[in-house]
């Protein structure tokens, strides 16, 4: 069903970009699309593909989405995604977000209204539109916050939303209140919450989500805060040594960011608390707290150019920052020192950047397995974007 | 003498707005506040206090008309509203202000747009559009 709706995008947008390049297709419909392809190249550990063998080209994105709004009430939004991402993602076409849009209320400074369908989920500064290239700080997202492994546990579920949005002369609040059930049938995620023995797969649960933004003076200042509580069930597979046990995770984060004319400094805290049981496996049914945070300077040079400095910490275990319990202690954190260029040309982004990472947290175990990996590493990635 | 005709005409020039917000004929009104304009150029408040719907129309970002409006009646910077249009359309939450190429077609286009809200320099005296005053 999903699938077919996406499917149905892709076709949909398919006859408009044959059509014309405008986005408007006639009354109250839009289209908009956009794809990228990254290289990558690390000196050890592998990321999108068989990085450290030479320039890994197996991380690309394609998207696309229709919108109508038939009154000045409704609004109906759709967008299909293909992503590929080394041994992760293959490319499969999906709905990244599908759903109806109703105002309730509205007054001349405030609106209020409910949105049901498959939902972007609001985390943070970044995570609704976190496959988009160019809404990106950079090419990968900040990976403590926004950890592509366990991408599909904040990603965009079904559910039913209600938001509202006030203005004044300060500033506006935005907010948004979710119940959902998140789609968390993901071998990587199985793997972060259980490791490598897991034979099953996980099913969402009902969760809640739910996110205050404030904006001073058209944005100079944005100070947030996403709060919720994600549930799943495990379902076990054949020869599993794990029982069919419920997990429970807790998450909060805390976003500041200040914009100037030429600089804005953005950062964003979180925190992960895992509460699983019923697995009968003692180890992974210990609480834990996970920690996250970044900072990010960007520079915008004018002529479309700007560059960005950027450090990302993730620490799996907040009480354990150092992954001491744990051999290699490495594979418990990630810190990421990066500096990035990025050049924007009519409907073109062009960027490159460097890390240079301390663990190995963040890596998926599908593209670099533990056996294999190595502390301290480099990576050097380029990408291309377009969009429409 | 001229010197004194140059600072007058400097006063003046630093007086008036370098860009005006036009909106259709059929919105009501003289003004806007300069948080009412934050909200609707930004696709917050999509509906005009009669409940008739807002369709914005905007030029290219790089147009100095769009740099005006943002930095004299908006009070802020071009690429954050282009941020804050990227997060609501990308994510499904609002549709795209329409792009025109020239401010003649901004003109056209807003006259002949029920609810339609736009900008440019300056009005001409027979232009079929409405000032709307940002407060």
């Amino acid at each position: 069903m999903l699938n077919k709706a996406a499917l149905f995008l892709v076709y949909g947008l398919a006859l408009s970009l044959s059509t014309a390049e405008a986005v408007e297709l006639g009354q109250g419909v839009q289209a908009h699309g956009f794809l990228s392809q990254s290289l990558v190249h690390t000196s050890d550990n592998r990321l999108g593909g068989r990085s450290d063998d030479g320039m890994a080209a197996d991380m690309r994105e394609i998207g696309g989405n229709l919108s109508w709004r038939p009154s000045a009430d409704w609004l109906l939004s759709g967008q299909a995604l293909v992503r590929w991402a080394g041994e992760s993602d293959a490319g499969d076409v999906r709905l990244d977000y599908g759903f109806v849009d109703r105002t309730l209320l509205t007054s001349s400074a405030s609106s209020l209204g409910v949105r049901v369908g498959k939902i972007k989920n609001p985390y943070g500064f970044f995570n609704t539109t976190r496959d988009v290239a160019k809404t990106r700080p950079g090419i990968i997202m900040p990976q403590s916050v926004y950890m592509d492994r366990v991408r599909n546990f904040f990603l965009a579920a079904p559910g039913i939303g209600f938001y509202g949005n006030h203005e004044n002369a300060n500033g506006n609040l935005a907010w948004q209140i979710s119940a959902l059930r998140p789609e968390v049938n993901d071998p990587d995620l199985t793997y972060f919450m259980l490791g490598t023995l897991a034979r099953g797969h996980f099913e969402g649960k009902d969760s809640w989500l739910g996110q205050a933004m404030f904006e001073s003076e058209g944005g100079r200042w944005r100070a947030g805060l996403s709060l919720g509580e994600m549930a799943m069930k495990y379902h076990r597979g054949a020869g599993d040594p794990f029982a069919a046990g419920q997990s429970r995770v807790p998450t909060w984060v805390v976003s500041l960011e200040h914009n100037t004319e030429h600089w804005s400094l953005t950062t964003e805290y979180a925190q992960n608390s895992g509460h699983s049981r019923g697995y009968n496996i003692p180890i992974v049914e210990q609480d834990n707290v996970t920690e996250a945070w970044y900072a990010q300077l960007t520079r915008r040079f004018g002529e479309g150019w700007q560059g960005f400095l950027r450090y990302d910490a993730f620490f799996a275990d907040k009480n354990d920052r150092a992954g001491s319990l744990f051999s290699p202690s490495y594979m418990r954190f990630a810190k990421d020192w990066s500096v990035g260029v990025r050049r924007d040309v009519g409907r073109w982004a062009w960027s490159g950047e460097w890390h240079h990472v301390d663990g190995t947290a963040w890596l998926s175990p599908t593209d670099t397995p533990i056996g294999v990996s190595v502390r301290k590493w480099d990576m050097l990635l380029l990408q291309g974007a377009w969009y429409f | 003498m001229r010197l004194i005709g140059w600072f007058l005409l400097m006063f003046i020039s630093l007086q008036v707005a370098a860009v005006e917000v036009v909106v259709n004929r059929g919105v009501a009104g003289t003004s806007l506040a300069q948080a009412s304009a934050r909200a609707f150029f930004g696709l917050r408040l999509t509906k005009w206090p009669d409940g008739r719907p807002v369709q914005v129309f905007v030029l290219p970002d790089g147009h100095p008309t769009h740099a005006a409006l943002c930095k004299e009646q908006l009070n802020l910077y071009p690429y954050q509203l282009r941020q804050a249009w990227d997060r609501l359309v990308y994510s499904g939450l609002a549709q795209a202000p329409i792009e025109v190429a020239s401010e003649e077609e901004m003109i056209s286009r807003v006259a002949t747009t029920p609810g339609a809200l736009g900008y440019v320099r300056k009005v001409k005296q027979n232009d079929p559009v409405k000032i709307l005053y940002v407060e």
